[in-house]
C-alpha cells in the first residue's frame, strides 16, 4: 500500500499536475444515450491522475438530483430518450446541458432513422458543445473548466444568486 | 520480422456452407456440435415475402462452418436444450424477425422493450423475496442498461437483464452499402472493441472477395489488436480495483492505460485506434523512431505492471474482496459458451489467436491462471498474465516498423463469409453476405454478447453490493451487444 501511494506521488510529480487554484464547483451527471462507449472511457480518464478534475471542483455525482451539468453522450436512441428526459427533468435549476461528442451533436451518426431520436438539441436545449469522436480527455477538461469559469463570471455580472448547492462537495 | 504467420498453408478460404431445409436445421446443428465444432453465433436475415434466412456459425480448428436455412414459415426446431449458448441468439432472431424456435419455452423477449415485466423476467417467489430495479441510467460513468435483481435482503437470488437501450440499428443500416463501408459500421458498434470488430469484418469481407492478406497486413492488424487488448486489460484491472474502492490500484492502472492510449495516438493517429483498419490493405506506417520509442515505452509499461501487480498482492483488504466472488465454474462456462478471459479464468484453455490464420500469432498458446477458480480474483489474474503475453507479442512485432500491407487474390469468391477474432473480452464473430460488392447482410456477435449469460449465471448467491465488482471483472460492453 505504501509503495502504491508513493508510486502515485511520483506519478503526480512526473506529470506536474497543477494544484487547486480556482474556487467554485460544478456537479456533473452523465447519461449515455446511445454512445459507442468511447466518450465514457474519455470521461473516466478526465477523473484519472493525468487530468484529475476533482481538484478544480468538478466531480461526477450519482444522481441528476445532485447535478448542475448534464453530460449527454451518444446518438440519442429512441429507447434512451425517455430516460434522458426524466434525468433532465430531475435536475434542479439552474442547470447546464452538455452534448459530449460528435454523436450527441448529430455529426456522422450511423444507424437506422427509426432507432434514433437525436441529435440532443432536438430534445433539450444545449448549453455546451464538446465535439470529437470521442473528444479527448484534454478537450473535455478544457470545456468543463471553461464552463466553470464562465458560470462564475455570469454570476458576478448578472448578480444572480448562487446556484443551489446540489453537489456533494 | 521474426514472427511468422500461423499455418504454412496460409489463410483458409471462406467458410464451408451447408444448406438445409427447415426440418434439417436442428439435426445439422446438433451434428456439428457432436463433431466437436463450437457454436459461434446464430443470425437471421429477412428474405422475400415472409421468409427468413437463418445461419448458424460453428468454429473448428480447421475453419468455420456455416449451416444455412431459409424458412418461409419462419419456424424451426430450437437447439437451445443442447446448445444453451444459442439462447440469446434465438431470442434475438425471434424479436427481430418473428422466427419461432419450437421447443424454446418460454422464449422470453430480449430486444423487445414493450413486453410486460412478467414476460421477460424469470418468476421468483418466496418469503421476503423482492425485486431491485437498477438503470438504464446508472450512478457512475457507465453504459446504459437495466438490471432487475431478485433479492432477499442483500442476497441475490437471480438476475434478469434488459439491454438494447443503445440500439442504433447498425447492422440493418449497413445493408445495401458498398463492402468498403462495412468496417465503419462494425467499428462504430463499440469503441473498446473497435479494432477487433473492424478486423473481423475486414476478414469476412476479404474472404468473401477471395482476398488474402500479405505478411505486412497481418502484422499491422495484429499490432493494432494487441494495442487494443493492452489498453483494455489495463483499464479492466483499474476498474476491478475501483470496484472494491481500492483507489491506489485504480489510479495506478488508469495512468498506465492513459499512457498506452497516448501511444496509440502517436502510432496510429487515434487514442482508440479508430480508422486504422480498412478493407484490402493497411496504411499503418509510423516513423521508425516512433516505433522504437513505442517499443521502449511498452517495455516500461510491462515493468511497471509487474511491479504494481506484485504490490496489489500485499494489500490483503483488496485480495480478500476478490476470492470466491462471482464464481463461473468450468462446466458452466463450457455449457453457456463463455469466451475470452472469463472462460480462460474458469479453466477453458481457448483463444481464437491460436487459430488465426489471417493474423500474425505464430505459435500462440493460450494461458490460464495456475488455479483457474472462475472467480473475480481469477479473472483479474487472467488479465495480468495476458498483458505480459500481449506485450511480448508487441515487442516481437515492433522489432521493425510496420509497413503498408495489402491483399492478393487467392481464389474463389463466396456470397457468405465469416471473420473470427479474439477481442479483449473474447471471440468475436462477424458474418457478411455480399451481393457483388454490396452488403446484403452484416452480423456482429462480439465476445460481450457471448458472455452476458455467463455473468447472469455467476451472480446468484452473491451480495447486491458485490454486483458492480463482479460486473467489472467480466467488463462486458453494452454498445456492441445493442448495436
Amino acid at each position: 500500500m505504501f509503495v502504491l501511494l508513493s508510486h502515485l506521488q511520483r506519478l503526480r510529480r512526473a506529470i506536474a499536475a497543477p494544484g487547486p487554484g480556482r474556487r467554485g464547483s460544478l456537479a456533473l451527471r452523465h447519461v449515455d444515450a446511445g454512445s459507442c462507449n468511447g466518450c465514457e472511457h474519455e470521461l473516466t480518464a478526465v477523473m484519472s491522475p493525468f487530468y484529475d478534475l476533482q481538484q478544480y471542483g468538478l466531480s461526477i455525482v450519482a444522481s441528476p438530483r445532485h447535478a448542475d451539468v448534464l453530460l449527454v453522450t451518444g446518438a440519442i436512441t429512441t429507447r434512451m430518450a425517455p430516460a434522458l428526459r426524466a434525468a433532465h427533468e430531475a435536475m434542479p435549476e439552474p442547470r447546464l446541458v452538455a452534448a459530449l461528442g460528435d454523436c450527441a451533436l448529430g455529426c456522422n451518426v450511423l444507424g437506422l432513422r427509426e432507432q434514433l431520436a437525436g441529435p440532443l438539441e432536438g430534445i433539450v436545449a444545449v448549453d455546451l458543445r464538446i465535439p470529437g469522436c470521442p473528444p479527448s480527455p484534454a478537450v473535455i477538461a478544457d470545456a468543463l473548466t471553461a464552463a466553470l469559469l464562465a458560470r462564475g463570471e455570469d454570476r458576478t455580472v448578472s448578480g444572480e444568486p448562487p446556484a443551489p448547492a446540489g453537489g456533494r462537495r | 520480422m521474426t514472427a511468422r504467420p500461423d499455418g504454412a498453408s496460409g489463410p483458409r478460404s471462406a467458410a464451408a456452407i451447408t444448406r438445409v431445409a427447415p426440418a434439417g436445421w436442428r439435426p445439422a446443428c446438433l451434428r456439428a456440435h457432436a463433431d466437436g465444432a463450437r457454436f459461434a453465433g446464430l443470425f437471421g436475415a429477412p428474405r422475400g415475402g415472409r421468409a427468413v434466412e437463418l445461419r448458424a456459425v460453428f468454429s473448428t480448428p480447421a475453419g468455420e462452418r456455416v449451416i444455412a436455412c431459409e424458412t418461409p414459415e419462419r419456424a424451426v426446431e430450437s437447439v437451445v436444450d443442447v446448445l444453451p449458448a444459442a439462447a440469446w441468439d434465438e431470442r434475438e432472431a425471434h424479436d427481430l424477425h418473428g422466427v419461432r424456435f419450437v421447443g424454446h419455452e418460454p422464449l422470453r423477449p430480449l430486444l423487445d422493450h414493450d413486453a410486460a415485466l412478467e414476460r421477460w423476467t424469470v418468476p421468483v417467489a418466496g418469503r421476503d423475496a423482492h425485486q431491485v430495479a437498477v438503470g438504464p441510467v446508472h450512478a457512475g460513468v457507465i453504459e446504459s442498461g437495466h438490471f432487475r435483481f431478485h433479492v432477499v435482503g442483500e442476497l441475490i437470488l437471480s438476475l434478469d437483464l434488459r439491454l438494447f437501450y443503445k440500439r442504433r440499428g447498425l447492422e440493418a443500416a449497413a445493408t445495401g452499402r458498398p463492402a468498403e463501408d462495412a468496417i465503419a459500421y462494425a467499428q462504430r458498434a463499440c469503441a473498446a472493441c473497435a479494432v477487433t470488430s473492424s478486423v473481423a469484418c475486414a476478414q469476412a469481407c476479404e474472404a468473401a472477395l477471395g482476398l488474402a492478406p500479405d505478411d505486412e497486413l497481418r502484422r499491422a492488424r495484429t499490432v493494432l489488436l494487441e494495442l487494443e487488448r493492452v489498453y483494455n486489460h489495463l483499464h479492466d484491472i483499474s476498474a476491478i480495483c475501483a470496484g472494491v474502492g481500492f483507489a491506489p490500484g485504480a489510479a495506478a492502472y488508469a495512468a498506465l492505460k492513459e499512457r498506452v492510449q497516448r501511444l496509440n495516438l502517436r502510432l496510429a493517429g487515434h487514442r482508440f485506434l479508430f480508422g486504422s483498419v480498412r478493407l484490402g490493405g493497411s496504411d499503418l506506417a509510423p516513423a521508425a523512431a516512433d516505433v522504437a520509442d513505442a517499443r521502449a515505452q511498452l517495455r516500461t509499461t510491462g515493468d511497471e505492471h509487474a511491479a504494481l501487480w506484485r504490490q496489489l498482492h500485499f494489500s490483503r483488504s483488496l485480495q480478500e474482496r476478490l476470492d470466491a466472488v462471482g464464481v463461473l465454474g468450468r462446466d458452466d462456462a463450457e455449457r453457456l459458451g463463455a469466451v475470452g478471459p472469463a472462460a480462460r479464468a474458469a479453466g477453458l484453455r481457448r483463444d481464437v489467436r491460436s487459430e488465426s490464420t489471417r493474423l500474425c500469432y505464430g505459435g500462440f498458446a493460450p494461458v490460464t491462471p495456475a488455479v483457474p477458480a472462475g472467480d473475480v480474483a481469477s479473472r483479474m489474474t487472467q488479465r495480468a498474465i495476458e498483458l505480459e503475453q500481449s506485450l511480448a507479442v508487441l515487442d516481437e512485432l515492433l522489432a521493425d516498423p510496420p509497413a503498408p500491407g495489402r491483399t492478393r487474390a487467392i481464389g474463389p469468391t463466396a456470397a457468405v463469409a465469416v471473420g473470427r477474432v479474439e477481442s479483449p473480452r473474447g471471440a468475436t464473430t462477424c458474418l457478411v453476405e455480399l451481393d457483388g460488392r454490396r452488403l446484403r447482410a452484416l452480423h456482429l456477435r462480439t465476445g460481450s454478447y457471448a458472455n452476458w449469460p455467463s455473468l447472469v449465471h455467476a451472480v446468484p448467491g452473491s451480495l447486491l453490493a458485490d454486483f458492480p465488482l463482479i460486473n467489472k471483472s467480466f467488463e462486458l460492453c453494452y454498445a456492441c451487444v445493442d448495436r
